[in-house]
Parts: C-alpha cells; structure tokens; sequence
C-alpha cells in the first residue's frame, strides 16, 4: 500500500532543468543586457595604494570629438558604502562610491566616465588626470597595529576595525590541568572566488512608471535593493533588482559595493540607461579578496591526550574597508566562532581582530573564515598528534563529540551527526593509503603523505546568529511563494538567486511532491526583486535547507487544498486522498482518481465546484528562518600527495571527501557542490595567491599571476555520503554549499607535513613552498 | 573603419568595423551572440572560444577583421535552442555544468576533440581528455562531469560505429 506524502522526486538523480539554456547560448547574463540608448561606463581608478587627491582633471574630455559626461568624488556628496557593526569599539569606515579626498587601495575608483560606446567610454576615462600626494601604506598585520602608523581613517587610533574576545568555559582552569600545552602558528594567504563571470550592473529609470530598474550580477537582490533605497534615498516600491543569470558568484557577489549604487545614480543623473561590465583586472584588484589569516592557537591536553582547552588569537588583514553586509568583522568573527570545530572541550577563548591595510576589501568567499580555521585547528591537531606520538585519526575520534546535541563551549548546540563515524569510515578508505605513506619513508626520492581534515559547518543559521553579531545582514530567511496554474502546473517565486547551484531543478523536485505533480511541471522564478518574496538571497548554504524547506511548507498547503477538493469530488475523506503522478487517488483505490489539473482548474476557474466555504485560488507563501545556531553539517577530507624530494614538485594523487549534509535532495547536484568546492579549495591549498608589494601594488593582475585549478592537475574527487536529517528544517536537509572549500588547505596541508614529517604552517603549498619544505630531506640548502 | 565579411553561423554578412574591434565583441554586438562569453578577455580562460574555419580559436585574441572572408561558429550553430548535440547532451547528463558561464566556450573547444578521436576510432584516457581541456578554465564544476560528458560522447560515437 502506498504511504500518503510518500516523497517520490525528493532524492531523485534528477538531471537540471537550466541545463538547455547554458548549453544552448541562450542563457542571459549582466553583459547580455541592452537597453535602447544606453550609455556606457568606465572607470578610472587608482595606481597607487595610499593617496591625498589633490586635483582631479577632465578638461582632456572636451575635445575628444564624441559626447562624454564624467563624475568624480566631487559629484556624489555622502554616498558611499557602509557597513557598520554595531559594537562600541567598532572604528568607522566609509567607502565613497567615487574617491573623494583620498584612494586607500590600487582600484578604487576615482573619476566614471560614461559614453554611447564602451570602448569609447575606456578611452575617455584613460584621458582623467589625477594629482596625488602619497602617503605611507600600511602594507602588513603588523603594520596595521603600529600605532606609530598614521590612521587610513581621520581620527582612527590605529589600523583595527575591530578587536574582540568571545569566551566560554574557564581557560585558566584548562591551562592549570593541562599536562602539554602546544602553541603554534598558522596563517592562510590572500585569494578570492574568482567567478568566471565578473560583476556588472545595468541601470534605468522608466519615468512612465517612475520606476528605477537595476540589472546586477548578484546573489541578493533584495538586499541590493534595500540599500540602493536607503542610500539614493528612493521608494523601494518603485525599485526593481533583478539578477538575470549569473556566471557564478562564491560569495564574492554577495555583497553591495560601490558599483551598484552608483550605476543606478548616474542613470539618475543622464536620464540614460546605463552599463558598467567589470573587467578582469578590476575584478582581481577591486572586487572582493578574502582569507587573509593568521592564526595563534594555543591548545591544553591532558596526559591522556584529551583537549582540555583551547586558545585563539585570530587577525584578518581585511583590507582598505568594511564590506557590506557582513563587515569587517566577518571573517576573522567567523572564524573565531567555529574554531571550537568537532571536537569535545568546554574552556575556549579566542580574541579577533579586523584590521585595516591599503587592500583590495575583503567579503564572503564559499566557507567565510572556516577554510582557514579548519586549516589552523587540523593542523593544530597533526602537530599534537605527531608530539603526543598518537595517530591522528585515533587522536581525533579520543576527542570527536559523539553526543548530540552537543553545546560547545561558546554556547552553540550542534544537531545530530556523524562525526565519528565519517573519521571511521575515512580511515578505512585511506588504510593503503596510509600504508604507502609508511613506506615511502624510507625511500629517496618521492614521498608519499595522506592528511586528513575533520569538520563541521554552522549552515543555514537563522536570525539570533546574526543579532549577536550584531551586523547589518541582520536575518537569514527564505521565502517561497507557489501558485498552480489553472492547467496544473505551479510556479515557484524563490527569494534565493540560482547561480549555478540546480536550484530550478531541486526545488521543482520538492515542489512536485507535495502537489502531486512531476517535476517538469514546476517553473522555479528566482533573482527578480518585482516577482520574488523578499528574503536574504543565496549564500551561507541556505539554498536547499530553507528555500527547499519553505517550497516544501508551501507546497504541503497547497497539496492540503487539493486533496479537500479532491475528496468533495470523488466524495471521499481528504485524510485518505492521496497527491502524486499528476493525479489525487483514494488511498488504496488507484482507479479512484481525479486529475491534478482538473482540481486546479475547480480551485480557479469552475469554483462552483469547491467544497461550501472553501475560497478559490491555489497558492501559498512561505517565509523559514534559519535555526537560531544553524544546522551542522560535518565532512571528512582525506588527500593523498606524492612529493618529489630533489624538486618539490607535488602531484595531488587522491582526493577523498566523506560528508553529511543530512537528507540529500539531489545526489547528482550534492556531488556536482561538494566536488566543485573540493577543487576550489585545492586551489586555496596549492595555488591561488594575491600577491602585493611592500608599496601595496597588487602583484596578481591577470590570469598569468592568479593561477586557479585545470583540469590536469586534478583527481578525480571521491565523494561517499552519510545522511542524518536534522530536525531543524522541514525536510532533514543541513547546508551544503560551502563545504566542499573548507577542508582541503587542511587535508593537503596535513599531507604535505606527513609525506615529508615536517611541520606545515602556512599556505599555498605552491611549487617553491613544497621545494623549500624539501630543503630537510636534501640535507639543507 | 575596414569593410570586411563575415561568414557566421552559415550567414555572411560585409560590415565595417574599427581595426581594434575583438572578435568576442563583434560576435556579440554585431551579430547578438550571446553564447559568447568574455571571461579574461586576456587569452587566459577559454570562455570566449569559437571556431574560426573549424578551428577553436580564442576571440579575445583576435580582431574582427582577421577574419575577413573566413567561417565562423559560435555555439548557438551546434544544438540548435534545445541543445541536442551529442556532447551537449552528454554535459546535461554527467552535469558538466554548473553556473554556465564557462560552458560555451568548453563545447568549442571539446567538440573537435571529441570528432578526433572519434575519426582515429578510440577512447582517449582521462589525463588525455583532461588536457584537451587545459586552456578552459571552470570555476564551478571541478571538471571531473566535464571530464565524464567526453567519455560519454566518444563512447557512444564509438558504440553506434561499431
């Protein structure tokens, strides 16, 4: 007998509904966007990192022989980005949409140039002097905590956004019981998402409609569009974000900058529809950068190896400003919340700070503080391994928590999971591994090392998190509205925005099981502020845990609906109707049938046959907060290196992941995220590395300087799945989309420091960084 | 400005164009491609790739009027709006793509790939295919569903051969 609400599409290997149009060309992204009698814009901007504007001269403008409007610092007022965490001791930046007195890093933008033709436009913005006095560059952590370094902010005491300390538990009392105290050092280097697609933004104002209508190439429209009011001072109602498709976004486009407020005000201004593409030089100088960290963790353990205690002193170089909406304070906070990790101990203290160098601003980027978190605390936890004489998987599952749920020692409870047993299980896949690497001791020439990272990952948090916080994200929530057609089918309106994560697919498959319907049924809308529900957008691995939750309570309202419908037709109780296949059947009587569509059509068209009372219409809205703490997914990543001893070159020979993200909506999607974000973190670990000199020139300006992960230097990426659902969200489902990048600088890390049983403190393990970490083995040279 | 004609698609077309203009933009600009995508527009990534006379070729790195008189396909030219070919099927269902953006110019690049080997009659090994993918950059996938997608597609080209 078949189960009422039994999920039929849930789980399914569904291949994706967008796939067509990416393959096809037909896909429609910022730079695809035209409007008649557009203008377009180009930047100048700053080749110097620390500056006093002088003079800003357009006077070479008037006699190009083709119509040009400039605007310099001089032309906007106040207008400016800004990002303020609510603490006492938070020092204030602003970044203004065009440099007004000063340029605090090499990008920022001094002078927007607009023309009919973008070439054109480039070529005006060449021809913009500026007069700058220098000043001195604060250029390195230390630096920026130089008090004797003059302020990148007037009034500023020194160089520190923001310093805090968070505690739980008493450290004096672990310090006091430990029998081993460790103290080390580690730090991750700076880098970015790098989307393929950069960032762009489109603008016009319909005076028909009075309505001001913003194209960008976003993860938040909704927020984009709260600010862009706040800021130009304009009615929301009459503001329209949209984000048409977007060639990807990591966390890099989750954030307002400076760019899309002041497209749409130029559009004010020129009365003329205007464009600004990013190109790749600006994106990889003056997007967003992220991951500059240094971390000093000091750990207590017992004589039986138990940690005690850990703690924390966390910086973050973030750069030149506070980043909407997550601060200056998001990554190094972030990271000094989840550094606790996986593991059982009460006493925890960890100070952060935020300062100000003259940067590219750091933001988001897939795993926010974690990647370089999980590096410190996992090699932390080789280091003590290796010391203690313990293996480190043994060492890991001696302290691993078992018990859920389990409130660590800063007070956040995780869900149920399963740590232990993916350490379990990961042992057993590396055991030849592990064997090999034994081996290869003893040999000259290649080493090999397996390393591992054990982790979880606050996903999906919900509205107290960020209330602590106290930034100006403020809340996490998804709302989804679903409204069936006469015909049968739905749309679904999602607050999320599908950048490459099969959202059109998923939800259409949640979607479908509560209606009764297949999933090519359900058209998924998302990224339009004029047709979606207001929410938070697509980041923090909220994208199946609450957009898929909230289609889910819609969806189960409305299928509640059709089955009233349906038992007054066939003259049955609703309680035994049963939705799926397209049809309401009578539990047990599949010839007992009525057509979805013929329901949907009595709920909207023939309402003369609805039940006595019952209204017509078929459509639900749904809004879910994230659960206060989040839900905890957890993963296992295991690498396996071959190292050449005489040449340091390195080649990734396996990579392992062993993850739970609770219930799996789409195995097919789920793999396709955790092997994307594996690759990306490979690049985090071996490769990717903004580069500045000593004067803050960027050293990493184009492709041939920012190198990313190819085909060729990657595994295949090995992924297996445990599912524990939480009972946080409505359908078991924890966050997903992020993980995959936390865990490999860690696992290769951990590999490097066992191939060659050496200690590792920094990343990226790059082709010098391995040859210099060899320099051991070769007897010194 | 310098007169040329442009074959695109199996449509020619003569316009007049500034020497600077790159070819990525005069696809998209002048004939609305939009299959065309920049992504570095340095030569570095692959995106923008097309075929010129049948040949994968970068248009961030070549100016329009080098290709005065020549043929040009850009991916709108291989599936038709459904996307059918046999390699675009196979990226559908090894999910060879993610955001999309990079996806284009990895089907140019692939598709003579994929024909080779098909003509020389036998399945590369994956660290071959994954070199013929070597000037693409993917952000999103980590590749390996790209990688799978090649297989697929000379594997069922292989199979019906036989």
């Amino acid at each position: 007998m078949s189960r009422p609400d039994r999920p039929r599409h849930v789980g399914a290997r569904i291949q994706r509904f967008e796939d067509t149009r990416f393959l096809s060309g037909t896909a429609r992204y910022i730079d695809d966007i035209r409007r008649p009698g557009m203008l377009h814009l180009s930047f100048l901007r700053a080749d110097i990192a620390h500056a006093r504007i002088l003079d800003v001269d357009t006077s070479a403008l008037a006699d190009l022989g083709f119509p040009v409007q400039v605007f310099t610092g001089a032309d906007i007022g106040e207008l400016s980005i800004k990002a303020h965490q609510d603490f006492p001791e938070m020092q204030y930046s602003e970044q203004p949409l065009l440099a007004r007195d000063r340029v605090r890093f090499v990008g920022e933008a001094v002078a927007a140039v607009v023309a009919d033709d973008p070439y054109r436009a480039e070529d005006a913005a060449e021809l913009v002097l500026v007069d700058y006095d220098p000043l001195p560059t604060v250029a390195t952590m230390d630096q920026a905590r130089d008090p004797q370094m003059p302020g990148l902010f007037d009034g500023w005491r020194t160089n520190v956004f923001v310093e805090r300390t968070m505690r739980g538990g008493d450290i004096e009392r672990a310090r006091a019981e430990a029998a081993h105290v460790f103290t080390r050092t580690y730090s991750t280097q700076r880098q970015a998402g790098v989307p393929m697609e950069g960032r762009g933004v489109v603008a016009e104002y319909d005076p028909a409609d009075r309505t001001l209508t913003v194209w960008s190439s976003t993860q938040i429209p909704h927020l984009l569009r709260t600010y862009i009011a706040e800021e130009l001072n304009w009615p929301e109602s009459r503001l329209r974000v949209i984000a048409p498709d977007v060639g990807g976004g990591f966390g890099i486009k989750g954030q307002v900058l400076p760019e899309e407020v002041l497209i749409p005000w130029i559009a004010l201004k020129t009365g003329r529809p205007v464009k600004w593409i990013e190109d790749r030089r600006e994106h990889l100088t003056a997007s967003i950068h992220a991951r500059d960290h240094r971390h000093t963790l000091e750990a207590y353990v017992s004589s039986d190896g138990r940690l005690l205690g850990l703690k924390a002193d966390i910086s973050v170089d973030v750069g030149a400003y506070s980043t909407f909406p997550f601060t200056a304070a998001g990554d190094p906070g972030m990271a000094a919340k989840v550094m606790p990790g996986p593991y059982d101990f009460q006493h925890y203290e960890a100070t952060f700070r935020a300062l100000a160098t003259n940067k590219c601003p750091v933001g988001t980027y897939r795993g926010v503080g974690r990647p370089s978190a999980v590096f410190a605390q996992e090699r932390l936890m080789d280091d003590i391994a290796k010391e203690l004489g313990l293996d480190p998987i043994a060492f890991r599952l001696k302290n691993i928590v078992r018990n859920f749920p389990y409130t660590n020692a800063l007070g956040f409870t995780y869900d149920p999971g399963s740590y232990a047993e993916a350490l379990e299980k990961t042992r057993d896949l590396i055991a030849n591994d592990c064997a090999a690497a034994a081996a290869s001791r003893t040999a000259s020439g290649k080493r090999i090392g397996v390393g591992i990272a054990c982790f979880v990952e606050q996903s999906a948090h919900g509205t107290p998190d960020f209330t602590r916080r106290r930034v100006p994200i403020e809340t996490g929530y998804i709302a989804a509205r679903i409204e069936m057609t006469p015909d049968g089918q739905a749309i679904i309106d999602i607050g999320l925005q599908n950048h490459g994560q099969g959202h059109e697919t998923v939800l259409a498959q949640v979607a479908a099981d509560g209606l009764g319907v297949h999933p090519h049924d359900v058209r998924v809308r998302h990224g339009d502020t004029a047709t979606t529900p207001y929410s938070v957008g697509t980041w923090g691995s909220r994208g199946g845990a609450l957009g898929g939750g909230a289609v889910h309570l819609a969806a189960t309202q409305i299928g509640n609906k059709l089955k009233a419908i349906a038992g007054h037709l066939m003259q049955a109780d609703p309680a035994t109707v049963v939705l799926g296949n397209g049809h309401a059947h009578i539990d047990g009587q599949p010839s007992r049938s009525v057509a979805i569509a013929t329901l949907a059509r009595a709920a909207l068209r023939n309402v003369d046959q609805l039940p006595q009372g019952m209204g017509p219409g078929l459509e639900a809205q749904v809004s879910l907060d994230g659960p206060a703490d989040g839900t905890y997914s957890n993963a296992v990543h295991a690498a396996v290196v071959e190292i050449d001893t005489r040449t340091g070159k390195m080649e990734l020979k396996r990579f392992v992941v062993v993850e739970d993200c609770g219930t799996i909506l789409n195995p097919l999607i789920v793999d396709g995220q955790v092997r994307g974000g594996v690759v990306q973190g490979i690049g985090s670990a071996m490769l990717e590395h903004f580069i500045y000199d000593e004067e803050c020139q960027p050293l990493t300006v184009t492709f041939a300087d920012y190198l990313m992960p190819l085909a060729p230097e990657i595994p295949d990426i090995e992924v297996h799945h445990i599912e524990t659902p939480t009972p946080l969200t409505p359908l078991g489902a924890k966050g997903l989309g992020e993980g995959g990048a936390i865990g490999p600088a860690a696992a290769i890390a951990n590999a490097v420091a066992d191939a060659l049983q050496v200690s590792v403190t920094s990343t990226p393990l790059n082709a010098n960084a391995v040859w210099r970490l060899c320099s051991a083995l070769r007897g010194g040279d | 400005m310098i007169e040329v004609t442009l074959e695109v698609n199996g449509t020619k077309r003569s316009l007049s164009v500034e020497p600077r203009r790159l070819l990525a933009d005069i696809l998209r600009q002048e004939f609305n491609l939009c299959g065309v995508h920049i992504g570095c527009a340095h030569g570095a990534c692959g995106c923008c790739t097309v075929h010129v006379e049948g040949v994968p070729r970068l248009s961030c790195l070549t100016f329009a009027v080098q290709c005065d008189g020549k043929a040009i396909s850009t991916v709108e030219s291989v599936g038709g709006v459904e996307a059918d070919h046999p390699l675009q099927q196979a990226f559908r269902s090894n999910h060879g793509l993610q955001c999309g953006y990079c996806t284009p110019g990895f089907i140019m690049t692939l598709i003579p790939f994929v024909d080779a080997m098909v003509a020389e009659g036998r399945m590369p090994g994956d660290p071959e295919i994954r070199e013929a993918m070597s000037g693409n950059i993917c952000r999103y996938t980590g590749y390996q569903g790209i990688v799978a997608a090649v297989r697929e597609a000379i594997g069922d080209r292989l199979g019906t051969q036989r």
